[in-house]
């Protein structure tokens, strides 16, 4: 119950080393769209292997959280009933949206969540680009209210595998578009393509797991358009290819800002990307007015 | 940290250098042609939109450029096979360090510490008088 019976990620990996190797090799022999630099590569492939052992840090308080929520839960829900991971499936991918949005959305959490986003290539290597403070920042939080609700730790930590494996195969150029019926419910490397883009109309969208009906029924989802070809990275791309520096610079950046005017701490957390007291800087939603896009 | 996981770790690892040195093998990367005027407009119009140049310099190899703009100094500079963007106060290009035809700018920006690029002089001479 406590413990998760098998770890997707784990399970997956072999895979995701084969389908890298495919990706590479098909391009190689121009039977397949995709581009691959070294140093961003080696990036892409070390803030992985890191992400993977930087939990370690935060373990035992995520542990204690978890097994105090579960000691206090409302329900009793078991982990063999197929009305259960039913249930945890769509109930952890709608929680998988919230912490994707808020850490879009609020720089706190966009400083864990940002490097993810700073390659400025769009291949199966930066599915594995991830992040080495979300620990810290905490977002591992969102998913205590299932426990609460009664499902066993080891069946979200499933669910949140499953979702984590499911991600990797959209990041790809390598396939166009899927069929109608399965964009139109599920995250497709189409949908996530757009959510990687820095181009103004793409900014702050499509922020799906696995179902993309979340995005389209809270108002966040963008279809990729033929016109409007996607350019990847973040807003400022990085001019490094420096591990800590990607990895940190947000936190960084943001500590410097709050040593600077400490004043509005409150807004350097928490307001979102690009805030500055003075609107000096610009906000995903300041770069989409710009650029003629209509806010929701 | 178990044995086991050790073991993966390690593992990993090497599957890692497999592939950064199969993606460097492949050379798949976007074609790398050195930046003319036209190249750098159009990149500097995606990065600066509504931003007009007063004057565009070319770094000496292509990799980089600086525009100016009123009182800002737009920069591009080759990141990879990509490019990355900064501004500063044009009066800070200027004060740039400038040696062996090598410019050099600090930045107050920790994704970009510095900007270099070769011109085959610094400040400009349009820019001089």
């Amino acid at each position: 119950m406590m413990k998760a019976p098998f770890d997707p990620v784990t399970l997956a990996t072999p895979l995701f080393i084969l389908t890298i190797i495919l990706e590479i090799v098909l391009a190689r022999l121009g039977k397949a769209k995709a581009r691959y630099e070294t140093k961003d590569t080696a990036v892409s492939l070390g803030m992985g292997l890191v992400s993977s052992i930087a939990p370690v840090v935060t373990a035992g308080a995520v542990v204690a959280a978890t097994v105090w929520t579960f000691e206090h839960r409302a329900f009793t829900i078991p982990m063999n009933a197929v009305w259960a991971w039913v249930a945890i499936f769509f109930l952890e991918d709608l929680t998988y949206y919230v912490f994707h949005r808020v850490s879009h959305e609020r720089r706190f959490w966009w400083a864990a969540h940002v490097n993810h986003h700073t390659s400025q290539h769009y291949n199966l290597s930066t599915a594995l680009r991830q992040t080495w403070t979300g620990g810290i920042a905490g977002t591992w939080a969102l998913w205590l209210p299932l426990i609460w609700l009664g499902f066993p730790p080891g069946m979200v930590a499933v669910q949140k595998g499953i979702s984590l494996v499911y991600q990797y195969w959209i990041h790809t150029e390598a396939i166009g578009r899927m069929p109608r019926w399965f964009e139109a419910v599920f995250n497709t490397p189409s949908h996530h393509r757009v959510h990687h883009a820095r181009n103004p109309i793409y900014l702050d969208r499509n922020y799906a797991g696995i179902l993309i009906i979340w995005d389209r029924m809270f108002g966040t989802f963008q279809p990729e358009l033929d016109a409007e070809p996607c350019r990847y990275g973040i807003v400022k791309n990085l001019a490094t290819f420096n591990l800590l520096r990607v990895a940190f610079h947000e936190w960084v950046g943001m500590a410097q800002d709050i040593v600077r005017a400490p004043r509005h701490t409150l807004g350097w957390l928490f307001g979102p990307p690009g805030w500055s007291p003075d609107g000096s800087r610009e906000t995903s939603a300041m770069i989409k007015a710009r650029a003629g896009g209509v806010e929701p | 940290m178990s044995q086991d996981e050790l073991i993966q770790l390690a593992v990993s690892a090497a599957a890692i250098t497999f592939l950064i040195g199969l993606a460097a093998w492949a050379r798949i990367s976007r074609p790398q042609a050195p930046l003319d005027e036209a190249a750098a407009r159009r990149l500097f119009d995606e990065e600066f939109p509504a931003r007009s140049l007063d004057g565009v310099w070319i770094a000496s190899d292509g990799t980089g450029a600086i525009a100016r703009s009123g009182d800002q100094a737009l920069m591009l500079c080759r990141v990879g096979d990509g490019f990355a963007a900064r501004q500063a106060p044009w009066t800070h290009a200027l004060a740039g360090r400038f040696r062996g035809g090598r410019l050099s700018i600090r930045l107050a920006d920790v994704t970009a510490p510095w900007v270099t690029m070769r011109f085959p002089a610094w400040p400009p001479q349009e820019t001089a008088a």
